[in-house]
């Protein structure tokens, strides 16, 4: 190792200076951080060391090691013995403080006053000596020489002595037997004056298990008890505590290790820690992904697969393809399903289930109207579809027979043929005028459904003037007709809000026929002996109404039928709607009740609704003209009150 | 709030937690024991912020320029004749202590004021070092304010002359040498520290002494 006197001079002068700041830095980061005065400016650069660690001596030069205060009244400075090198007695180490008082250096350094007390090479300064705030000097001698030197103040350099008395004291242990809590409580060190406040302390608290390396460390407290949480119970624990004045960064010495003994895990307890079960979790998730598998793969099979997912069926309808319907070959639809139609006849056949409206309106003219209109308007179309006339089969066909409709599905509709005129009783009549003025217009060819026009007993309401048994001729000449029909509304009546759809050209446009009120009273129409005539030969298929007379005409019915039905006078004749009252009257009357079915019982082309029960129901008011005994066929859904009755309980 | 934070750095005290007089209330009074709880937490924060200010201080600025050698800081408090350790402390009348408190205090309003307004004005300014000092200047009036209410409670009706040490460090601070400044900036925060670890001593020596009958 190099020695001072190894060195050359070059190098001498060089470690001086590079000695000489490090040096004083060293000094005052490691010692106390006090301020050298001047007069010590020459003494750093007698400082001479290589290699100045702290702790070490190489070159045998002594030095201050450590100056601490525990209690902010008495401090001491501690220093080391340089190797000595040659013949110099080492006794002869002293050490010389100044401090500043009244704002003036005394310029004579003072011998220390105590080398005994604080230990062998130190230097202990009692509370005479010591005075807080003010800045202190010491250098150490040897032979006379000065060999180091520091400065600082006493409250910069407060180290407190260890706390003492650690105990433990149990707080409680944990329901599982494993974990307890315990309190440890101390004492500040003693000669520590924190009762009167003049140091005021803060702890920190170390423990570790007896057989680990590593202390675990607790937040510092200003407390002297702290609770240490969760200590296992089969284990062992070493407890330490040091202090440090609040404000300071170095802590004191630690205090003796406190030893821990918890009381040993009762035999019940649980001996293991609860860990979690991966491996049962595992297999688990095997298992239940496994089972996951299998139910896939056996599904894949047919029957398993019935089993587990029934198929619901699709909505069909039967000899039309729904490819069909995709493509919008609205012909072949028609035609197919006016082939459906065929088969309805014996469906309807001689039954007279005549629609029984009762109408309950008391401003004839725009209540019934808006009534209806907004009741009706404001269901879905859907609703109203299946309100008014939900078929029984999926075709989509809206009946004529159905006379409130107001959207029809156009889609599939073409029903007005001939067929359509079996499903009369629902038909509200219409205007006497028009069918009456259509009479005359007739410009088609009669529709072959005469015949079965005949067969049309109770279709009709009895209505005064009004009712027609509505005739829905599907077939496309009636188109022409409805046209004309529709052209001639001024001189007889208003046309009507309600419009019924007769029929839904190939081409989507709607054909309606044409509603109106009967305003004029009796229509000219009933000329019995026109009506006669003209029952044989153009039967008006092509339009939709016929007038009463028209149609009595080609019914097996007696004029007088037509007379007294004409008699009556209390039907309103002006609208189209017939008031309760004024049917049942009519119903009240057994003959014309006989008679009602037998004789063209007009329908009205509206029902009014009267209530509406659900998406799925509407009861509608009907004339309570009783059914003889005939069960009446709901195909278009129309229900009246009665019949309702009859029904319901 | 209160104690160490994680990086050991100081948390704001819990001043918000005592008790205060509502704003224009005539005949508040809050107890002695409760302003010297705040007085004690003022002042406990002031001396951390002095400490952390220095050391900030220190570390940027005052490494190998060897103020360390330099003459012993002599701080402009140094004239009151404050207690100087325990005894001297203890025998001292507690209003006298309070008064050499309120000394102590007003003789920094002046250099608080205007260490601010040149650390602003320093080369790369830290902000670290700025925003001690601003949050020192401010306490440091709070403090001044709680004493003397606390001494208005303590010793009523003696109202001692306004008796403080005239700081004369401005021109030093303002000086174009950087050496010269630096040095003169070292010493006053120097001081402040120190004067702020007596101030807080002294504070909790007298709630000791007056509220808890020297058994804390």
């Amino acid at each position: 190792m190099r020695t001072w006197r190894t060195m050359s001079e070059p190098w001498r002068k060089c470690f001086r200076m590079l000695l000489a700041e490090s040096l004083t830095n060293r000094l005052d980061k490691g010692i106390g951080g006090g301020a050298t005065p001047a007069i010590l400016g020459r003494a750093s650069q007698s400082l001479q060391r290589v290699n100045p660690g702290p702790g070490t001596n190489p070159s045998g030069k002594p030095q201050f090691t450590k100056c601490r205060s525990p209690e902010l009244e008495t401090f001491s400075c501690h220093w080391t013995e340089g190797v000595h090198h040659g013949v110099k007695n080492p006794g002869s180490i002293q050490l010389f403080y100044i401090r500043r008082s009244t704002q003036e250096w005394t310029q004579e350094w003072k011998e220390c006053p105590d080398y005994v007390s604080a230990g062998e090479n130190s230097c202990y300064f009692n509370s005479s000596y010591t005075s807080i705030w003010i800045p202190y000097c010491i250098k150490l001698t040897s032979n006379g020489d000065t060999v180091d030197q520091k400065c600082f103040s006493v409250e910069e350099i407060v180290q407190p002595d260890p706390p003492i008395g650690l105990n433990w004291t149990l707080l409680n242990i944990s329901l599982t037997g494993i974990h307890a809590d315990i309190q440890v409580r101390w004492e500040p060190p003693p000669n520590a004056d924190v009762q009167k406040g003049w140091i005021v302390l803060e702890y920190e608290l170390q423990y570790k298990e007896v057989n680990e390396s590593q202390w675990k460390m607790m937040d510092p407290v200003l407390s002297t008890s702290v609770p240490v949480y969760s200590l296992r119970l089969d284990k062992e624990y070493e407890v330490r505590v040091r202090s440090r004045q609040r404000n300071s960064e170095k802590y004191g010495e630690f205090s003796e290790v406190l030893y821990v003994a918890l009381p040993q895990m009762s035999p019940f307890a649980c001996e293991e820690d609860f860990q979690f079960p991966w491996f049962l979790i595992i297999i688990f998730g095997i298992f239940g992904l496994t089972m996951i598998l299998f139910l896939f793969i056996f599904s894949k099979q047919q029957r398993i697969k019935m089993l587990i997912l029934p198929p619901v069926p699709v909505p069909k309808i039967k000899g039309i393809d729904s490819d069909l319907l995709k493509e919008g070959k609205l012909e072949e639809v028609n035609t197919i399903l006016a082939i459906h139609d065929n088969y309805k006849p014996e469906f309807y056949n001689d039954d007279s289930w005549v629609e029984f409206i009762e109408l309950d309106i008391d401003d004839p003219d725009e209540k019934t109207e808006g009534s209806d209109t907004d009741r009706l308007l404001s269901n879905d179309h859907e609703k109203s579809l299946n309100i008014l006339g939900a078929k029984d089969d999926d075709s989509g066909r809206t009946s004529c027979y159905e006379p409130d409709i107001l959207e029809t599905d156009f889609n599939a509709s073409d029903v007005c043929d001939g067929t359509s005129e079996v499903a009369q009783p629902q038909r509200l009549k219409g205007e006497i005028d028009l069918l009456c003025l259509d009479q005359k217009n007739q410009s088609n060819s009669p529709s072959t459904d005469t015949a079965p026009n005949t067969q049309q007993p109770g279709v009709i309401l009895a209505k005064e003037n009004k009712p027609r048994p509505l005739l829905i001729s599907g077939t496309e000449s009636t188109h022409q007709a409805a046209h004309p029909q529709l052209s001639n509304p001024s001189s007889l009546a208003n046309i009507d809000f309600y419009a019924q759809v007769s029929d839904i050209t190939p081409a989507g446009s709607v054909v309606l026929s044409p509603g109106q009120k009967n305003k004029a009273g009796i229509a000219p129409c009933d000329m019995p002996p026109e009506v006669v005539s003209l029952c044989q030969a153009n039967f008006i298929m092509d339009n939709a109404y016929f007038c009463e007379a028209d149609a009595k005409k080609c019914i097996t019915v007696a004029p007088h039928v037509e007379a007294e039905s004409r008699g009556e006078p209390s039907f309103n004749q002006e609208d189209i709607y017939i008031t309760t009252e004024s049917l049942t009257t009519v119903a009240g009357q057994p003959g014309t009740a006989e008679r009602a079915p037998s004789s063209e019982i007009p329908v009205p082309d509206y029902t009014s609704i009267h209530i509406v029960q659900s998406p799925r129901g509407l009861v509608l008011n009907a004339t309570a003209l009783p059914l003889p005994d005939k069960e009446f066929l709901s195909s278009c859904g129309y229900v009246s009150t009665d019949q309702l009755n009859k029904i319901l309980p | 709030c209160g104690g160490q934070g994680w990086g050991g750095e100081r948390r704001l005290p819990c001043v918000a937690s005592l008790p205060i007089c509502p704003t224009g209330a005539v005949n508040c009074q809050v107890s002695l024991r409760d302003l010297f709880d705040r007085a004690v937490i003022l002042s406990h924060y002031i001396h951390n912020l002095s400490s952390e200010m220095f050391n900030e201080f220190d570390k940027r600025y005052a490494q190998g320029r060897g103020f360390i050698t330099k003459a012993i800081n002599s701080c402009h408090t140094s004239s009151l004749s404050t207690p100087e350790d325990k005894e001297q402390a203890q025998q001292i009348h507690h209003e006298d202590l309070l008064n050499l408190i309120l000394r102590v205090l007003r003789s920094w309003n002046d250099p608080l004021y205007h260490l601010v307004t040149e650390v602003r004005g320093m080369q790369e300014a830290p902000d670290s070092i700025l925003s001690r000092a601003i949050e020192i200047e401010e306490q440091n009036r709070r403090l001044l304010e709680g004493m003397e209410k606390i001494v208005g409670q303590v010793h009523p009706g003696v109202r001692e002359n306004e008796v403080y040490s005239v700081w004369s460090g401005l021109p030093s601070l303002q000086m174009a040498d950087e050496d010269t400044r630096l040095f003169a900036f070292y010493n006053l925060l120097h001081c402040l520290r120190r004067d702020s670890h007596k101030i807080d001593n002294y504070l909790k020596l007298l709630k000791c002494r007056i509220v808890y009958d020297s058994n804390c």
